[in-house]
């Protein structure tokens, strides 16, 4: 016959038990859940360890090599050759710009018509989702070779490019910060009884405005990164004057040009962090 | 004097505009976009949309096998990246940084390669090492290693400085302090940015190709030599299919770990 006071220590002893239980099987489903994922990881880089016939030495001969190649042949610059990079380098500027602007405009549309609630009908949203998803999730060089196909060699095929692939990105930004628009200051104003203008003026705008400067200044960013390398399928901007003068094994020449672009990236990211800061 | 404020920023805001706009018709005539270039466009167009369709994919062994090394180097590139990345990151933060200077200069450093584009790098890597999957893995890992290290380096930054020093108390060593202080805190944001990463890589994988450093971007560049328009369209398919794929993958990945760690924290 156990005494109360026994029984009282021998129940709690039993319930720490079950919760000290409890507690092994949510560690042990952690563990196992993270090793699941660590050995799917550990499949798929061995596969492709294999499968790209890669060597561990190709990383420190890749890396000599290209150190060599770095102050053997491109170093140092040869500063006569900047004049025949300024036109390439304004074009790639030319292509972004018009690109970005040309972006911008149909993905205001497109965004329009894939937010839940601007939309004009539920099906059309998702005809446009899925279109902005399609044009996402090709590349802007994809887009360059195709239309390079299309409509010939040149920068009016990069600028088309960028645009479409910045529909892609744009596009799904718009659509998001619409939907994510406070409904209840659009019903207010309204309300007042203000027409579709002005609901779009004195509702919509200023809540969509940040978002909307803050990711055409970021797809500036990104736009300037893909038409200086756009040129390399011949679709215009400085990637074509570059790819010309490696082939050429003018590598001093290829350094400027290399040096040109870095120059163009950091002033356009200036610029654009001034706009930002100064806009919203 | 609000008013007046006001009126200021309006008239700046005016001249912002109108210079911008002023840009776009430089632009514009620069570029030479010529209205009957416009409306050829669309006779050309028309052209290259019949010979497309029906799309076709001549020795899709040879594609299939181009679009899995894509995959196989945007997986290898990510890998060096972030391996290079978590050693140098601890270079590059302020907090673990041996000395301020190194700090800087391995930022600067990290600036640079980010700025320079990844089909540029993969172009030297070309001359460097020669063709293959190799120069755009290394490409790959270099750009990644750009971006990743600035990321990696700003999330150590951010560590509660008191937890390592609460670890460092009870006489962690600096092993321990890695192990116990700062990996717990940084994992999470580490992998998030890494997945990241990743697909970005997967895209950059797919059109390294064009320059020749391995993947399906060769086989559409060659279509388009041989102007065989209904083959670059199925090229392009594969390419859409395999980066969706892998995104619902990571998606998938990512939704499982979530869930494992909800249910066992409840």
């Amino acid at each position: 016959m156990n005494l109360p006071l026994e029984e009282a220590l021998q129940q709690q002893s039993n319930k720490q038990q079950l919760q000290y239980e409890a507690y092994k099987s949510r560690k042990r489903s952690l563990l196992y859940n993270r090793y699941f994922i660590l050995g799917i990881l550990a499949i798929l880089i061995i596969w492709s360890w294999v499968g790209t016939k890669f060597h561990i030495m190709d990383l420190f001969s890749g890396f000599s090599n290209m150190a060599i190649f770095i102050f053997q042949d491109l170093l140092p610059p040869d500063f006569t050759t900047i004049p025949s990079f300024v036109g390439p380098i304004l074009e790639t500027l030319y292509m972004s710009y018009v690109g970005l602007l040309f972006s911008v405009t149909f993905s205001l549309f497109f965004g329009l018509m894939a937010a839940k609630n601007t939309t004009v009908h539920p099906a059309v949203a998702i005809v446009s989702r899925s279109f902005i998803a399609f044009l996402r999730s090709i590349p802007a060089m994809v887009w360059g070779i195709l239309l390079v196909a299309a409509i010939g060699l040149g920068p009016l095929a990069g600028t088309l490019a960028l645009g479409l692939s910045g529909i892609g990105i744009l596009g799904k930004a718009f659509a998001d910060l619409l939907e994510e628009i406070d409904e209840n200051q659009v019903n207010a104003v309204r309300a007042t009884g203000a027409n579709w203008y002005q609901v779009i003026g004195q509702a919509v705008w200023p809540q969509f405005k940040p978002g909307f400067v803050g990711w055409s200044l970021y797809k500036m960013d990104l736009n300037i990164r893909e038409a200086s390398v756009l040129g390399v399928v011949g679709a215009g901007g400085i990637g074509f004057a570059l790819e010309g003068s490696i082939s050429l094994f003018q590598y001093q020449q290829a350094s400027v040009g290399i040096l040109a672009i870095f120059a163009l990236i950091l002033v356009v990211e200036f610029i654009t962090a001034k706009l930002r800061e100064k806009i919203i | 004097m609000s008013k007046m404020n006001k009126q200021n920023n309006n008239l700046s805001r005016g001249i912002l505009w109108s210079l911008a706009f002023i840009f776009f018709v430089i632009s514009l005539l620069q570029l030479d976009i010529a209205p009957e270039k416009l409306a050829n466009i669309f006779s050309r167009t028309q052209r290259l949309l019949d010979n497309m369709f029906p799309p076709v994919i001549d020795d899709p062994i040879n594609i299939a096998g181009a679009a899995i090394e894509s995959l196989q180097i945007a997986v290898m590139g990510t890998l060096w990246g972030i391996i290079f990345s978590i050693l140098l990151a601890f270079f590059a933060a302020k907090n673990m940084t041996p000395h301020i200077s190194i700090s800087y200069l391995v930022k600067a450093l990290a600036a640079f390669v980010r700025a320079v584009p990844a089909l540029i790098w993969a172009l030297l890597f070309i001359i460097a090492v020669g063709l293959g999957p190799t120069p755009g893995i290394l490409a790959l890992a270099v750009n990644s290693v750009g971006m990743l290290v600035k990321v990696y380096a700003e999330t150590i930054e951010e560590i509660d400085q008191r937890v390592i020093d609460a670890i460092r108390a009870t006489g962690g060593s600096p092993i321990q302090v890695v192990m116990q202080g700062v990996l717990p805190t940084i994992s999470s944001i580490f992998i998030s940015w890494s997945v990241f990463r990743f697909d970005i890589n997967l895209r950059y994988a797919t059109v390294l190709g064009v320059v020749g450093a391995g993947g399906i971007g060769w086989e559409l560049i060659r279509a388009s030599r041989m102007i065989a328009y209904n083959e670059m369209l199925g090229v392009t398919i594969v390419m859409f299919i395999m980066v969706l794929g892998a995104e619902y993958f990571t998606r998938f990945l990512k939704q499982r770990a979530d869930l494992a760690t909800i249910r066992a924290t409840k």
